[in-house]
């Protein structure tokens, strides 16, 4: 235990509490720094286009939790046997999340294309009208979020088989001598003994949800009028192409306090919820 | 899903309709790179899209891979990236082992918070944090050395921590009173009990450790100067061109440079699941 | 160094070699072109040469990772001894003291060699604190075979907006009657490069003078207004239609008859068009608004400059020169990038006869006149550029172009944005 303290100390906390010290400055990076007080705060909490930035972070965590929840619990269930093929699914699914996402993303570029895209062509061919994915500011976002949950899916899939296999099969003998249909199963034995890796694995994407910039910046750059930039692409416009880093902590310490928030109240809730 | 209810027939076609749907889904992106990574570079951006791998039937079916590897010092590469993601990992799993294990079955003054304090700094953007990180590193002289790119992650890992601590709490308390009985003491509880049970947890993070360090491409874009220290995504950088880059090289060393962890991933699933079935952690 | 010691001096700077004191030292070089390390790799084996002892240690990465690791290297006090220098950044570079001024050591050397537009946008306030390379401007392409076809006439330099428009309409062909033209008269998104240049050949501009603040004029409204109707009119595609297609290929492939871009692009089209059309390459049209005075013409340079970490100054500067000089070769610089050395530039090898486009001097009239370069501080933010490309006016004019928003809308929106950014 000393030994990560340390390390946490020296490596993390210093960086961490520089980079806390420099969003009260305006520090262009190969330039001077200037103390500026609290007018970075106080501008990103006035400024609309923060806001604006806010909204579409708010508006991505809440597709991709909850999809990459559900995706990633279904194939868990579904592969958590024993069946030779299991093992390559398995593979399978967990082959995007170590596939280069540049690389990777321009296959979702062709796929979203307006004209040219497997998408829309698939949707022509049960009649119904294409949309143009990743310049539609309506639909830009949406698809950033499917190609991270995508993404993400095989990873949270692998944690929670990792959970599932703790669960003792004599459970579900019992439930099944009592007659109880599939779904309640589910319910009754899945979800409470899974809880533990459940809440894991929730903490794990809200955190990534609030972080993922690769696939943003490969897919949509932010667009199209930055109706796909969240907040962790927004601090890397600012800390890397404007090199305002005094700004891009600012608001990247504005972003830890509201996923502090988060999971401090998941961690109050998780009494109720979680089956110790 | 267990196995008694696959004994049914129809529940065993909805289930392969189901994965295999979603397989497809998967595999497509991942199959379009492959082929991309067998084309010449003018048939890539081709319309409408080819789903032929031209190369393959021309003299030269691998020359993209050919070129990446005899062209480019990437086998030079490879060695570094897998030292530094080696190294890292290890570090990782033996450090969050001990942390993990002392939150969830020690007494200690203030745990809550540190263990609080930990799981926040996963909340801070590298973006913010690394150049402050850069100036520290110069100030210690490792500049141009794989330590900053091993010794951050290899004594600190959030999640790391986060997940053995939910593992060791999931343990029963009675193995640990047990020897504890027989006379151990508290390390050799740890080191005799405990970590051999959480083999599992410890496999899925030094694979995901690995992972994570196999990708990093910010550290040592900073960190590292000379040509014989460059690591994979360094290399694969060099293919992308002030206007154009060389797709199908790009993506033959992608296919390239995935192809350890899918190596790692194959070795670790082996032992994560042999772990749990033999670790006798059921329930 | 005196004019004439520098003409003696012209090809290999041995006599440079000679007045710098030499030892085993190394001289640190980065630039944002990886390919640009393989063409250079002979000229800096000449200098090496030229200078026993001197080892030039050369680093190179795309721009997007190029930009970070000089901003950290900046903070630590670690600059290389030479580093790649653009148009873009030079002024906020030169502002943080990051970059030396060469008027000392250029002394009383004739710069008469080197196109002096070029070497101009790399003067910050009376001090000479980059050196310009090479050069680029925007330019219409337009494909000679479907004019020949649709029988217009090639662009003209009296070309008006009408006779633009006019040649728009007549190139959009919609053969088979679906409604979606196989071919479109033109090709335009809120890319600086693609409408930027209407904007200043018709006296428009964004910024005040002293760039202080955004401040957009009458003429440059007009100008996005006359690209805004275009779209609108149909002669080209809404950019949302050809998501998908990079925007560098569309030309190239045939599916717009004309398009402004830079002349960065002529590479690419060579390679995707081939011998399947004929092209060449025009000037932007002037403007209504606009006289030959106040027209001007839009160019920017990629520079080299001598860092202010750098403890061989007339060593750094000689290799500057020696890199921005007559020892590169035209085939050092790829496809429209105009080297800054005049007599390079002007060589048949660099005109690129037996190519298309057959008219490659047009770009070195363009370096002739007035230049502007329209930057300004946090010009990537309000112009919206690199990883920031979606956001300000470029974000705003795709919504206009995909006629989600009108334009005076769009430009109070990107107007408050630049505005909030600058007064930051």
């Amino acid at each position: 235990m000393l030994p990560a303290i340390v390390g946490l100390m020296v490596f993390r906390l210093i960086p961490i509490g520089w980079s806390f010290a420099l969003s009260f400055t305006s520090w262009r990076i190969f330039d001077d720094i200037e103390w500026v007080g609290l007018s970075n705060y106080a501008h990103i909490l006035t400024s609309p286009v923060s806001r604006e930035v806010l909204g579409n972070t708010l508006w991505f965590t809440a597709m991709y939790v909850p999809g990459v929840m559900i995706v990633s619990v279904t194939l868990a269930v579904l592969l958590n046997n024993s069946l030779r093929s299991s093992a390559f699914f398995r593979g399978a699914f967990f082959l995007p999340y170590i596939t280069a996402t540049v690389a990777v993303t321009l296959a979702w570029r062709w796929i979203f294309s307006t004209r040219f895209g497997l998408l829309n062509h698939l949707l022509g061919g049960i009649g119904l009208d294409g949309v143009p994915w990743l310049a539609d500011p309506a639909w830009a976002l949406p698809a950033v979020a499917i190609v991270s949950v995508w993404k993400d899916a095989g990873f949270y899939m692998i944690l929670l088989i990792a959970g599932l296999q703790t669960i003792d099969p004599g459970y579900y003998e019992a439930a099944r001598v009592d007659g109880a249909r599939p779904f309640r199963r589910f319910y009754a034995i899945t979800l409470p003994l899974l809880s533990r890796s459940l809440f894991f694995v929730l903490i794990l994407a809200l955190v990534r949800s609030t972080q993922t910039f690769e696939i943003t910046y490969a897919l949509t750059n932010g667009g199209p009028n930055r109706a796909s930039t969240t907040l962790a692409f927004y601090i890397y416009q600012n800390a890397f192409v404007h090199f305002e880093l005094g700004y891009a902590s600012a608001l990247a310490y504005i972003l830890c306090f509201a996923i502090g928030l988060i999971t401090l109240l998941n961690f109050y809730l998780r009494r109720r919820w979680v089956h110790e | 899903m267990n196995d008694v209810a696959l004994r049914r027939a129809p529940a065993l076609v909805a289930l392969y309709a189901v994965l295999l749907a979603y397989a497809a889904i998967t595999l497509m992106p991942f199959a379009w790179m492959l082929i991309t990574s067998f084309k010449e570079s003018r048939d890539v951006f081709r319309l409408p899209p080819s789903f032929v791998p031209t190369m393959l039937q021309g003299p030269e079916p691998f020359g993209n891979y050919t070129r990446v590897l005899t062209q480019h010092d990437f086998l030079l590469y490879f060695r570094n990236s897998f030292f530094v993601s080696t190294t890292a990992a290890l570090g990782q799993m033996a450090t969050c082992a001990l942390a993990g294990y002392a939150f969830a079955r020690m007494e200690l003054p203030g745990k809550n918070v540190i263990f609080a304090l930990i799981l926040a700094t996963a909340f801070v953007p590298t973006e913010v944090t690394i150049i402050p990180e850069f100036l520290l590193m110069r100030g210690l002289g490792w500049v141009d050395s794989f330590l900053p790119l091993i010794v951050p992650s290899f004594l600190v890992g959030s999640f790391g921590t986060f997940m053995l601590r939910e593992y060791f709490a999931s343990l029963p308390g009675e193995y640990g009173e047990a020897a504890r009985i027989d006379g151990a003491g508290p390390f050799r509880i740890f080191w005799r009990v405990y970590l051999p049970l959480a083999r599992p947890a410890l496999i899925s993070i030094f694979v995901i450790a690995f992972i994570n360090n196999w990708d990093e491409l910010l550290r040592p874009l900073l960190y590292l100067n000379s040509p014989e220290l460059r690591t994979v995504p360094l290399g694969l950088m060099r293919f992308v061109g002030e206007f154009e880059s060389e797709w199908t090289l790009l993506m033959a060393g992608s296919v390239a440079s995935t192809l350890p962890l899918i190596l790692i991933y194959v070795l670790g699933q082996k032992y994560v699941l042999q772990g749990f079935a033999g670790g006798g952690v059921k329930g | 160094m005196t004019l004439m010691k520098s003409t003696l001096c012209a090809s290999a700077l041995v006599c440079v070699a000679g007045a710098v004191a030499a030892q085993d030292t190394t001289l640190t070089y980065m630039l944002w072109s990886t390919e640009q390390v393989e063409t250079e790799a002979p000229a800096i084996a000449a200098f090496e040469a030229a200078n026993p002892g001197v080892t030039v240690e050369v680093q190179a990465m795309p721009p997007a990772d190029y930009w970070p690791r000089v901003s950290a290297l900046a903070a630590s006090g670690d600059l290389p001894d030479v580093m790649a220098m653009s148009s873009g950044f030079v002024q906020e570079w030169a502002e943080a003291d990051n970059l030396l001024d060469l008027t000392p050591l250029i002394g009383e050397a004739s710069l008469e060699g080197y196109f002096e537009s070029a070497v101009e946008i790399g003067k910050i306030d009376g001090q000479q604190v980059a050196f310009p390379q090479n050069w680029v401007a925007p330019v219409l392409y337009f494909n000679r075979s479907a004019f020949d076809a649709a029988g217009v006439d090639y662009p003209s330099a009296d070309w008006t907006w009408d006779d633009f428009r006019a040649a728009a309409e007549a190139l959009t062909l919609d053969e088979n009657g679906d409604g979606t033209p196989e071919q479109y008269g033109y090709w335009v998104y809120g890319r600086y490069a693609q409408t930027d240049p209407w904007v200043f050949r018709n006296g428009g501009r964004y910024v005040t003078d002293d760039g202080s603040a955004l401040e957009i004029n009458e003429p440059a409204v007009n100008a996005l207004a006359f690209l805004a109707s275009i779209v609108d009119d149909g002669f080209a595609p809404r950019p949302q239609e050809l998501e998908g297609i990079r925007q560098q290929d569309v030309f190239g492939m045939g599916m717009a008859a004309m398009w402004v871009d830079g002349s960065w692009n002529i590479d690419n089209t060579r390679n995707l068009v081939g011998d399947s059309f004929e092209w060449g390459i025009a000037q932007v049209p002037m403007g209504p608004d606009a006289t030959p005075e106040t027209a001007v013409a839009y160019a920017w340079a990629d520079m080299l400059a001598v860092t202010t970490d750098s403890e061989q100054t007339d060593l750094a500067w000689a290799l500057v020169q020696h890199l921005t000089g007559p020892t590169l070769t035209a085939a050092d610089f790829t496809g429209g990038k105009v080297p800054a050395w005049t007599a390079t530039a002007q060589s048949e090898d660099w005109l690129g006869r037996g190519q298309q486009p057959d008219n490659m001097e047009l770009i070195l009239e363009i370096g002739t006149q007035p230049l502007y370069t329209g930057f300004t501080r946090d010009w990537s933010a309000w112009r919206g550029y690199a990883a920031a490309g979606s956001g300000g006016l470029n974000g705003e004019l795709d919504e206009v172009f995909n006629g989600r928003k009108p334009l005076d809308e769009a430009l109070a929106a990107a107007t408050a944005y630049g505005n909030d950014v600058l007064s930051r």
